[in-house]
């Protein structure tokens, strides 16, 4: 079919507002629609649905709420403010603050944050207040201590910068340890599959090219009614990773579809749900509605390389489809998949919204602006000097060999005063490491070669890496100092915690 | 299922454990230990269920250890679970998964209580008691 042919308009948002009004539009979840043009094929399904409705239901770390908590008299203008020691921002007028979902509690910790409060407020209970001020002529009060439902506030606007990311690559870990994520805990030696997105729910999937959703679009939002407010943050559209922006009255909602959580050694977040109609205004707009988990594909990433997201290493391509049967082929091993997001909640979004519609309580919008269909994903440059491991690094490594006797070797570290030593084989290769420790145990325990005692799994560091990651990767394994390696396994140099904490006195600009 | 097994010091030096893992050939695992100068605990996973582990049980305590079944491994709050399914792949056992409505489903004899799925979930809505 032609692309003009294709885009050629069936129907207006008018025309389908008209329908919903009168009681006979024809209105299927995306379930549904996908079910019709395997039966019927796009053509038919183009001129009998008026409307598809999308859902997904997921963590969503971009977003919060803007608050208006009111004046007290005497008044403050808030500099500090709390809620159940969560942090509010209040870099905003006296008694405005937006409470983001990822903020974490100053006394539980990441157990319970932002998200945590929002859920609070919106299931009606009592929330702690606290704020604190320097105390001006026009706001003499200095200090706030009370409790508050969401009823009391003037506002509650929640607004997510970045929600409803149309996919988003699944993550598998490498590692000879268990890694726990935003994407959930990832079994070492790709031991498992984490996925997150509602794929042929999901609203922007089900509109891929943006003809109908943008900015002004009604929505559903946390169990109520929102809007499209614009671009999410890092939206992508030309990799079909496009974000939306959206709003809604927080007071509106229901905890069913905003639900605090915290991802275990990771942080506070929260799970929102959002759902869009979908107005079938042309037949590429039904046939993307159509577009099933089959159809939908993501990268597989490596979670164990503690890169920028989008340099973690492919593993290898999937549909949504092979995510969601439960196990990916990895190497020729069958690899357990789960989600993270809720399928079962973004099927009830799109029923919610269909029974919305077809009880003409909610009606389709035609965008002010639509989305971009152009924009740059960016990562962030570090335009400053940057130590890193070889710049704090000792150069002149004394090393061993496994054939050395033990107390040669500790009469060495005493004599230039050092605690680890890498032992190397002829090629003068890595294949061991001792430290003072493990030779005092040695002496005490009569052994005589270093082959005896050493231990053969070192932990290593590279010259180019950033320290942060290298001083991680220490604390990990409880270790005091690493040989730093070149590419064939070579030391040159050792990083201890002594040379990292002398470099870095002074800022980490100073090389 | 999943039971706790107390050795009394009088019988602590014996296989006990070892001698019925041959005899009955079940595959029971070690979920914890605890030993000390008065007394052994284990909670042990046994895959049995009915006649199977009744016989079992009576063959522990027959040697001379102490049996208490715990009836409840884990406990799921509905009302909390959002059925997301972060608790499903993390799961050694692949004693949880998705029904045919994408709803948790748990499955009580595969589960080894390793409580690896109450730190995986999110919305804090498993719990071991």
């Amino acid at each position: 079919m032609s692309e003009a042919k294709e885009s050629e308009a069936i129907r207006s948002i008018e025309e389908i507002n008209e329908k919903i009004k009168r009681g006979d539009a024809v209105v299927l979840t995306a379930e549904e629609m996908i079910k019709l043009v395997e039966s019927s094929g796009v053509e038919v399904a183009a001129k009998e649905v008026d409307v598809v409705t999308s859902g997904t239901f997921g963590a969503m770390c971009s977003s919060g709420v803007f608050l208006n908590f009111g004046h007290t008299d005497p008044p403050i203008k808030m500099i500090r403010c709390w809620l159940n020691d969560v942090p509010v921002y209040k870099g905003l007028a006296a008694v405005d603050g937006y409470l983001g979902v990822t903020a974490i509690s100053e006394t539980k910790g990441i157990e319970y944050g932002g998200g945590h409060v929002i859920e609070d407020l919106v299931s009606g209970k009592e929330v702690e207040l606290r704020a604190e001020s320097y105390g001006t002529d026009c706001y003499p009060r200095r200090h706030i201590e009370t409790v508050i439902t969401i009823d009391d506030l003037n506002q509650a606007a929640l607004l997510n910068p970045r929600n409803c990311y149309q996919r988003y690559d699944a993550a598998t870990n490498s590692t000879d340890r268990v890694l726990y994520t935003y994407m959930g805990t990832l079994l070492p030696n790709y031991g498992n599959v984490t996925f997150s997105g509602a794929g042929q729910l999901n609203p922007l999937c089900k509109d891929w090219n943006y003809q109908t959703i943008g900015i002004g679009t009604r929505i559903f939002l946390g169990g109520g009614i929102g809007y499209i407010i614009g671009e999410g943050t890092q939206h992508n559209p030309k990799g079909g990773f496009g974000t939306l922006m959206v709003q809604g009255d927080l007071k509106q909602m229901n905890s069913e579809y905003l639900r605090g959580a915290s991802f275990y050694m990771y942080g506070a977040t929260l799970y929102v749900g959002v759902g869009i109609p979908i107005p079938i205004i042309n037949r590429n707009v039904a046939a993307t509605a159509a577009l099933k988990d089959e159809d939908i594909l993501v990268n597989i990433r490596d979670y164990g390389v503690p890169t920028r997201p989008d340099l973690r290493p492919v593993i290898k391509q999937v549909s949504y489809a092979e995510l969601r049967s439960g196990k990916v082929a990895i190497r020729d091993k069958d690899v357990p998949s789960s989600s993270l997001s809720s399928y079962k909640m973004a099927r009830e979004i799109s029923e919610v919204l269909k029974k919305w519609v077809l009880e003409g309580k909610f009606f389709v919008t035609k965008p002010v602006e639509p989305l971009p269909r152009q924009r740059e994903f960016k990562p962030l440059k570090i335009k400053r000097k940057e130590l890193k491991v070889g710049d704090v690094m000792s150069r002149e490594v004394i090393t061993a060999k496994p054939d050395d006797g033990v107390k040669e070797v500790a009469r060495k570290l005493i004599e230039k005063g050092i605690d680890h030593l890498p032992v190397v084989d002829d090629k003068t290769r890595l294949i061991g490491i001792v430290t003072s420790w493990d030779l005092a145990r040695a002496i005490a325990n009569e052994k005589r070669k270093l082959a005896e005692i050493m231990t053969r799994k070192v932990i290593t560091a590279l010259e180019n890496e950033s320290i942060d990651v290298a001083v991680r990767r220490m604390a990990q394994h409880n270790i005091s100092g690493v040989p730093v390696v070149d590419k064939t396994n070579h030391v040159i140099g050792v990083m201890t915690t002594d040379d990292i904490s002398k470099k870095l006195i002074g800022g980490r600009t100073a090389v | 299922m999943r039971v706790k097994l107390t050795y009394s010091h009088e019988v602590a030096d014996k296989p006990i454990l070892a001698d019925i893992i041959l005899k009955t050939g079940l595959l029971i695992n070690i979920l914890e230990a605890k030993v000390n100068a008065q007394k052994g605990e284990l909670v042990v996973a046994i895959p049995a269920s009915g006649k199977k582990l009744e016989e079992t049980l009576a063959v522990f305590k027959e040697a001379g250890v102490q049996v208490q079944k715990f009836t409840t491994v884990l406990q799921i709050d509905n009302k909390r679970c959002t059925s997301c399914g972060a608790c499903i792949s993390p799961c050694p056992t692949k004693a949880l998964k998705f029904d045919s409505d994408w709803a948790i489903q748990f499955d009580e004899e595969k589960c080894v209580a390793c409580k690896t799925c109450v730190a995986a979930c999110p919305v804090k809505a498993i719990t071991v008691p």
